[in-house]
């Protein structure tokens, strides 16, 4: 892919934290009535890259990554010595060219994937050392939106979003209160009981993200939620994640949609040959 | 409390779809749990009621000497205590031995019975326990070779004959339960595992969005138990219901017949108290065991 600007000079093994303001981070969702105007928060991106500090982590930074090196089986690096710090807050889009290593570093934030070497921390919690229900615990911090959705096909809507609360141990009221502001938000209440088949992809990605945003993480990853929409669908998701970045959630979004990444002003990050460039 | 709810509420809630999604699957694994239990269950029944008929007849271990006339039982019982097949001993004066007849007789004049026979005509007696059944035909031998020994009495050979093939019915119960357990756990450890495996996308997502492995596999463990609980009723109805027909059949048959199906009380006992409790409980908690252990192994390889 090609970059769609380059207003910065690429950064290569080091991306300094991308500013945005500050924002609270577990608080609950609060109700489409009841928010405020939308406004991306990440729209500053006139700081200088500079090294990552080794030293403690900064409180304000959600996502850390030391010196994370991935080296696939087949011996091709999917990152090579990298470090980013990003702040409590921001919006993030991740681009790349196909094979890059996108995906693969969405993994390794939500633990499907350890690194090679260094260390990657969420929230300051060092990830990659997190096994079993420790992992599955520390993922209930995490939204996590995928390229094919995900859904399960013989649950309605409703279930499928409710699907992760119950997972997580939700008692069946909670389950209740959270559901409806959520798909309103996703603008999905009229659909709560329509099976995946009968929703175009669009909405089925909406469901998605809802099922991603129903526990009100702090950190939402959404992997190419836009790779399979047209432009209308494309542009109603981005304004779903612009929505609930206003509430304070720190989005990451991969993707190689160059329109979508013209859409928004948000710092934008190149992954190519392993390494990470700064191109907004 | 509250979250002890939210956990029930989920496992059943859980348990209840993966049944109804398993379809006619579910029954592959039922179906072998209840042939399993059932035979099980007759065998176990076949053996209480052998068992029982066999304790009619006294205690298959006893072994009573009666001594001659005019020799006293503190003579005899230094030796048969230094025998080492002996477990117990108790001596029975012929006074004692003659009190109790009088009474069974139901005579109320003792003195007067006594002055009419001449005197009390029975003997000393010692009831002597063997250790275990195979020792009693050794132990007989050497009782009868004792000075003074008039008689040995013990068990007739022919309840010798039931106990053995009671223990033989035992053995042919083991083996065929042994063999349908291993049947009925790697069908159900099967059935299970299909299921498992064609709710993959789910268990993806579970991992996903921060389910333990407990919340993940449990469902599976609780449908394995559904499995064992509902083999061991359909057993245990369909044992009732053969009894039942058996009853009806034996009705129409001779005194013995009915005697050796009914442990000698006259009628069919259908409702004596292990047959009506124990018998449920432990089919329900074999098809239990066999149900969590099939759908453990189930589980086992996807859990990591």
């Amino acid at each position: 892919m090609r970059p769609a600007s380059v207003k910065s000079p690429p950064v290569t093994a080091s991306t300094q934290p991308l500013s945005a303001p500050p924002a609270a981070t577990d608080r609950p969702l609060p109700s489409p009535a009841a928010q405020p105007a939308a406004k991306p928060a990440a729209s500053n991106p006139s700081e200088t890259p500079t090294p990552t500090p080794e030293t403690p982590t900064p409180p304000s930074a959600i996502i850390q990554l030391k010196g994370v090196t991935k080296v696939y089986s087949n011996g091709s690096y999917g990152l090579n010595q990298v470090n980013l710090a990003v702040k409590r807050g921001s919006f993030l889009f991740i681009t790349g060219p196909s094979g890059s290593g996108k995906t693969t570093f969405l993994k390794l934030l939500y633990g499907a994937e350890q690194p090679t070497h260094g260390e990657v921390l969420i929230d300051g919690v060092p990830v990659n050392q997190l096994r079993g229900d420790r992992l599955a615990r520390f993922r209930r911090r995490l939204g996590i939106v995928f390229q094919d959705y995900k859904l399960i096909p013989r649950r309605t809507v409703a279930e499928n979003v409710a699907f992760a609360l119950w997972a997580q141990g939700f008692s069946r009221s909670d389950i209740d209160r959270r559901l409806e502001p959520t798909l309103r938000m996703v603008g999905l209440a009229n659909k709560a009981d329509c099976f995946p088949e009968q929703l175009s992809g669009g909405e089925q990605q909406r469901v998605s993200l809802a099922r991603a945003i129903v526990g009100t993480p702090p950190l939402l990853l959404a992997d190419e939620p836009t790779g399979n929409l047209d432009p209308d669908n494309s542009l109603q998701v981005l304004k779903i994640l612009r929505k609930l970045n206003s509430f304070g959630v720190t989005i990451l979004v991969t993707t190689h949609d160059e329109q979508l990444v013209r859409l928004s002003n948000c710092p934008v990050i190149q992954i190519h040959r392993g390494r990470l460039s700064h191109l907004r | 409390m509250l979250e002890a709810l939210t956990r029930l509420d989920y496992l059943l809630r859980e348990t209840w779809l993966g049944l109804r999604r398993g379809g006619w699957m579910n029954w592959a694994a039922i179906s072998t749990v209840t042939i399993l239990l059932f035979l099980f269950g007759s065998g176990l029944q076949t053996s209480w009621h052998l068992e029982q008929l066999v304790n009619q007849f006294g205690n298959q271990l006893e072994v009573s000497v009666f001594l001659e006339p005019g020799v006293l039982a503190d003579e005899i019982v230094p030796l048969v205590r230094e025998m080492p097949e002996v477990a117990n001993l108790e001596i029975i004066s012929k006074e004692q031995a003659w009190e109790t007849l009088i009474t069974e007789l139901g005579l109320s004049d003792i003195r007067g019975a006594t002055a009419q026979l001449n005197g009390n005509p029975l003997v000393d007696e010692l009831k002597v326990l063997a250790r275990n059944p195979d020792t009693v035909p050794p132990l007989v031998d050497r009782l009868q070779s004792l000075p003074g020994v008039e008689a040995v009495q013990y068990l007739p050979e022919v309840l010798q004959r039931l106990r053995e093939l009671n223990q033989g019915l035992n053995w042919v119960s083991l083996t065929i339960t042994t063999l349908l357990t291993g049947s009925a756990i790697a069908v159900i450890m099967t059935t299970i595992r299909l299921i498992v495996l064609a709710r993959n996308r789910e268990i993806e997502i579970m991992q996903l969005v921060g389910a333990t492995r407990a919340w993940i596999y449990l469902p599976f463990l609780f449908q394995g138990i559904a499995f064992g609980v509902a083999g061991a009723v359909i057993a245990w109805v369909l044992l009732g219901t053969f009894q039942q027909t058996l009853g009806n059949l034996l009705a129409g048959q001779p005194d013995f017949i009915r005697f050796l199906f009914s442990h000698g009380t006259g009628r069919v006992s259908l409702h004596t108290l292990p047959d009506f409790v124990l018998l449920p409980l432990i089919l329900i908690g074999f098809g239990s065991v066999i149900g969590l252990t099939g759908s453990f192994f189930a589980v086992q390889r996807s859990v990591r």
